[in-house]
């Protein structure tokens, strides 16, 4: 059965947490039909914060001090926006076992409006020195997570979607590389994060009907960017395009355009994400895609458009 | 380490905690002076809660194991007041006190903030942090059953973050009997006085309306710093405690005492000469 890759997460780490009592979970008032059975069964391992995401940081700070490796629960983007400062102090600079968890990856919260869209958190988090960064596209990978995060002594932050999206990956699959490629292609590589990932195989899909071959490659750890190896992975292809919901500033976008000219590399990039400015509320996700020109038929006609050219 | 009992300290080594103060802010001075940095008039009104504490011994730690595990926990938040935690952890031999003469330079262990301080939890430069962190700290106490005690030392100043407030509704809900906060009450904050600015006042109402325990005391005073904490390490309450030390900013120099615009101020020429002369009383 597919689940939500926070509910996969939410799971593994259940089962860790029973066999570790130093495992604690802190949710700022957010829940999930998951987490339910571990504050039943683990009332001394989990921490209900109240909506106070400032002392929800600065706890686990405390925590962690004492040898208690903790996971921060919250709905993004109040997770990482309204506690930053206190995740530089505690998390980037004094380098705990706390690991973020931020349920609503880029317009998972499509209708509720830009107050509940997560569109900067992988330019804030990654700005920060030493955090690693995930931004996973299926429940696979969600739940590898909660193992990976455990066995990791350093700060991490974590975006989950909130949807059920396409199964990617087979559990057998090693994600220590913090990325992969999905698919091959000699025209361009097209490298996406998190939900894009999806909508990035049905780009290449009809990029294939008008005779050109796109490869994905998800990033799934922004960072640390595994920069040797995805340089390899696009290989030969001239051409990449990026594709993140996040503003077009603050996604994958920039991350892969700074690794292409430090490596004095002659690809050419070009980003998809969200223009810079809010949409409106009360649009589905489907519709903000297109206000947001990141739909497929958009994405894959301006590929084709700069491929002909 | 066998525990000890805190009132038994109070009546004859007084003079004793009088002369550490005035050799640690004199220490202060010299060292501030000569980096160019650190805020003097910050550790000066803690200066005698700081003594206390440590070379008072109401804390449980030893020197020589600054990780032992039974230690009580100090988080210095009020990160501006860094500067004087350091001569008395010097004295009682945490670091070597040459560290004291490297104060704020390449070559030493020791910043205007803190980053690691042996002996102490904690210290930065960013306000409104220490108080969850030491909730968390003695929350983690609770969980695993420790009898160590955790400190945290606030500003008045600092009393304006929200994330003050969020850790004081945390550590009443939790019971947090083994949480003392310490606020130094100067009454100034950077550029003015506080209740010139957002009035604090009436404080100590304010923390028991939060549902902590509260004693407002002379933060100058080892008689009343000493009552305050006399159970410390057996409270009778299920509440955690916060200790309110009316004090005077920049106490001890008299150009840098209740002077609001003294936060920064790092005496130079005569008026520094005046200073020594002062302290040397």
């Amino acid at each position: 059965m597919n689940k939500t890759m926070r509910d996969a997460f939410l799971d593994k780490l259940y089962d860790i947490a029973r066999a570790d009592s130093r495992v604690i979970l802190i949710s700022n008032d957010f829940g999930a039909p998951s987490l339910d059975k571990y504050r039943e069964d683990l009332p001394e391992q989990f921490i209900h914060i109240g909506i106070a995401e400032q002392n929800m940081v600065n706890v686990a700070a405390g925590l962690a001090m004492a040898g208690k490796i903790v996971y921060l629960y919250s709905i993004a983007p109040f997770l990482p926006l309204r506690c930053y400062e206190q995740m530089r102090v505690h998390m980037a600079l004094r380098r705990p076992n706390v690991t973020a968890v931020a349920v609503g990856a880029g317009y998972s919260y499509d209708l509720s409006g830009p107050t509940h869209q997560s569109l900067e958190d992988i330019a804030l988090m990654t700005a920060l020195p030493g955090m690693a960064v995930y931004s996973p596209s299926d429940s696979m990978l969600g739940a590898a997570l909660a193992q990976m995060t455990y066995e990791d002594p350093g700060p991490k932050y974590i975006r989950f979607d909130r949807e059920k999206l396409q199964p990617q990956y087979a559990a057998s699959v090693n994600f220590s590389e913090g990325l992969a490629t999905l698919r091959k292609g000699a025209d361009l590589v097209i490298i996406a994060t998190g939900y894009m990932v999806q909508q990035a195989l049905k780009i290449a899909e009809k990029l294939e009907q008008n005779s050109v071959t796109a490869g994905v490659i998800d990033l799934y750890r922004p960072k640390p960017l595994n920069g040797d190896l995805l340089l390899k992975e696009i290989g030969k292809a001239k051409r990449v395009v990026t594709l993140d919901e996040s503003f077009v500033n603050s996604g994958i976008g920039s991350i892969v355009s700074g690794l292409v000219m430090d490596y004095d590399s002659e690809i050419r990039v070009k980003r998809f994400g969200t223009p810079d400015r809010f949409m409106p509320p009360g649009r589905s996700r489907s519709q903000l895609h297109r206000l947001c020109g990141l739909d497929v038929e958009t994405v894959a006609g301006e590929i084709l458009r700069l491929v002909r050219n | 380490m066998a525990k000890h009992n805190n009132a038994n300290l109070i009546p004859a080594n007084i003079p004793t905690l009088q002369e550490k103060a005035r050799i640690s802010r004199r220490h202060i001075l010299e060292m501030c002076t000569r980096a160019g940095e650190g805020r003097i008039a910050s550790a000066f009104s803690c200066t005698e809660l700081l003594v206390s504490l440590f070379q008072g011994r109401i804390l449980r730690f030893d020197a020589s194991k600054p990780e032992w595990d039974e230690r009580d926990r100090f988080i210095m938040s009020k990160s501006p007041g860094a500067v004087g935690l350091y001569p008395i952890l010097a004295d009682l031999g945490f670091f070597p006190a040459d560290e004291l003469e490297k104060f704020c330079s390449a070559d030493g262990m020791l910043g205007p903030y803190g980053d690691t301080v042996p002996g102490v939890e904690a210290v930065w430069g960013s306000l409104g942090h220490g108080l969850g962190v030491g909730a968390g700290l003695a929350l983690a106490a609770k969980l695993d059953k420790n009898d160590y005690m955790t400190v945290v030392m606030i500003g008045d100043g600092e009393t304006y973050e929200g994330s003050i407030w969020e850790a004081a509704m945390f550590a009443a809900h939790h019971k947090l009997d083994n949480l003392v906060a310490i606020t130094d009450r100067n009454g100034i904050c950077t550029i003015d006085f506080t209740e010139n600015c957002l009035k604090l006042d009436p404080l100590e109402d304010k923390w028991k309306s939060f549902g902590w325990d509260a004693v407002t005391i002379d933060g100058h005073s080892y008689d009343e710093i000493f009552t305050a904490f006399k159970d410390f390490h057996n409270r009778k309450s299920n509440k955690p405690l916060m200790v309110i030390a009316n004090t005077i900013k920049g106490k001890g120099v008299s150009v840098l005492e209740n002077n609001p615009m003294g936060h920064i101020m790092i005496p130079s020429g005569n008026v520094l000469e005046q200073a020594r002369q002062e302290l040397n009383k």
